[in-house]
């Protein structure tokens, strides 16, 4: 009887402190896990090295402080991938928030490619090889206006640039130039991509989502509204595991680092969740 | 007339941004494209200005009436007005004309946002896993078919998601992404479809004036 007390009313601090020690310790001494590839994260990696030479990609950087870790490895892994692949990319935010986070993925990527560069050629450089069009409120106007203008939308850059003065932006001035636009977003965004942009304009919409909200966009990924779909920190190790292997690019892997706190949280809560249910079933039996 | 010319107002301007999407001439178009980049967006900043003169004067106020917690509105003013200033004359990353640097010491607004609201954010969110073990803990029981079938999809997707899952069996991420592709997007296509017809239905009542609750004053 005593047991299964103790069963259904394990003290609410005993869950935190394992699930404390469970996520902390991986994550003290990292290590990458390997992953299997699944078909919605092959699709968003193919749809961006298919991306021809002419056209750019475009990627809404809307995640914050609260879902970076989840979020950000997707932006470095895909920045990486784009920039090796030599394809030219558009950075905005549909939110004030992400800026920040948006700006020093930039610049982290920027800055490990530049670091190896030997020519002009093979360095990224601003204004050339990107640029970072910064945030317009509210979100929709930016979204529709683009497939008119960017420059006329974005009239200066993050860094205060005049954008019809930078290079890339006398090759790319709408939509038409535009082959995928990525939505790395912890919200609603990808949803007004493919409402806005998409249906109005063609625009292809792929997404990098935090793993509560992919429940809402399998049905997009299904009907072919999302050319690909990243979810959480597996489909973001799944991506680092494509760019690792494909392009032989060996850097730090965050998500795949994550996965082995997000192994052991997860048993830990499916044990948790077991203990209860045996308690539950015993107790009413014994009724 | 208080309440008539909000609602021609929206009639107007609902049936205005609905026209662009039907019509392609270049007339409509344009007019389209005047309101979205010009209007809505000084709409916008008057809606900022709203927002955050209404935050200042709630703050204000609880200071003045020593409300409860007043404390830690002298934390929100004092931040506000400190990131402002650094943020309108410090520029992005200390290049405007306000220095934000002593020694080796920067304060620019990438600094603190980096440094001050990361931290801050991820921490307020990671309390979250420690909420929802307990609470998974507590109410996930299996008390029916149904809650059983829910609590082992969720095992499987849990499971499956995972390295892990693919050493028990490399039949299990498929499995779980199939729950994921069929099941979830089956009852994901239906709520669409009810969310997609209650909003046009809550629209054409809007635009129509049939429905005025948005208008306030309890009518």
């Amino acid at each position: 009887m005593k047991i299964v007390d103790l069963m259904l009313k394990i003290d609410r601090r005993i869950i935190y402190l394992i699930l404390a020690i469970v996520v902390i310790l991986p994550l003290i001494i990292p290590s990458a896990q390997h992953v299997r590839v699944m078909a919605p994260v092959q699709k968003l990696y193919t749809a961006v090295d298919t991306i021809h030479p002419d056209k750019a990609l475009m990627i809404d950087f809307d995640y914050d402080p609260q879902t970076q870790p989840e979020l950000e490895p997707m932006a470095l892994a895909i920045l990486r991938h784009a920039f090796k692949k030599k394809i030219k990319i558009l950075g905005l935010s549909l939110y004030v928030q992400p800026l920040g986070l948006a700006k020093a993925a930039l610049d982290q990527v920027t800055g490990e490619i530049n670091a190896l560069a030997k020519t002009n050629s093979d360095s990224v450089i601003y204004g050339r090889d990107y640029v970072f069009l910064g945030w317009q409120p509210p979100p929709i106007v930016p979204i529709l206006g683009m497939g008119e203008s960017i420059t006329n939308v974005y009239k200066k850059d993050f860094y205060g640039n005049q954008t019809d003065t930078l290079p890339l932006m006398k090759q790319i001035k709408n939509y038409n130039n535009v082959e995928l636009l990525i939505s790395i977003s912890s919200g609603d965004p990808p949803l007004w991509w493919v409402s806005y942009a998409q249906n109005r304009f063609g625009l292809r919409v792929g997404v990098g989502c935090t793993a509560v909200s992919a429940s809402d966009y399998y049905p997009y990924l299904q009907t072919g509204q999302f050319s690909g779909l990243m979810v959480g920190m597996k489909g973001a190790a799944e991506y680092e595991e494509l760019v690792e292997k494909d392009l032989n690019i060996h850097k730090r892997r965050k998500a795949s680092e994550a996965l082995p706190s997000l192994t052991y949280a997860h048993l830990v809560m499916i044990v948790f969740i077991i203990i209860g249910n045996i308690g539950y079933f015993i107790k009413r039996r014994q009724k | 007339m208080q309440r008539t010319f909000p609602l021609i107002l929206c009639f107007i301007f609902g049936i205005l941004g609905i026209i662009p999407f039907i019509v392609p001439h270049p007339v409509v178009q344009h007019t389209d494209e005047f309101l979205r980049n010009d209007l809505l967006r000084i709409l916008a900043a008057f809606a900022l200005v709203l927002g955050l003169g209404s935050l200042l004067r709630v703050h204000f106020d609880k200071i003045q009436h020593r409300r409860e917690n007043w404390q830690y509105s002298w934390v929100l003013l004092i931040t506000f007005f400190l990131t402002s200033i650094i943020g309108l004359f410090g520029g992005v990353a200390g290049t405007g004309p306000l220095p934000t640097r002593i020694g080796n010491f920067s304060f620019d607004i990438q600094t603190i946002y980096l440094n001050v609201e990361v931290p801050l954010g991820a921490t307020m969110f990671a309390l979250l896993s420690f909420f929802m073990a307990s609470a998974a803990y507590r109410s996930f029981r299996a008390r029916s078919t149904e809650a059983t079938l829910l609590l082992l999809a969720a095992f499987i997707v849990m499971i499956g998601i995972l390295p892990l899952g693919n050493q028990i069996s490399p039949h299990l991420p498929s499995f779980a992404q199939w729950i994921m592709d069929v099941p979830n997007v089956a009852g994901k296509r239906g709520i669409a479809f009810g969310i997609a017809l209650g909003s046009l239905a809550t629209a054409l009542k809007i635009l129509l004036g049939i429905e005025r609750s948005w208008l306030g004053g309890g009518e």
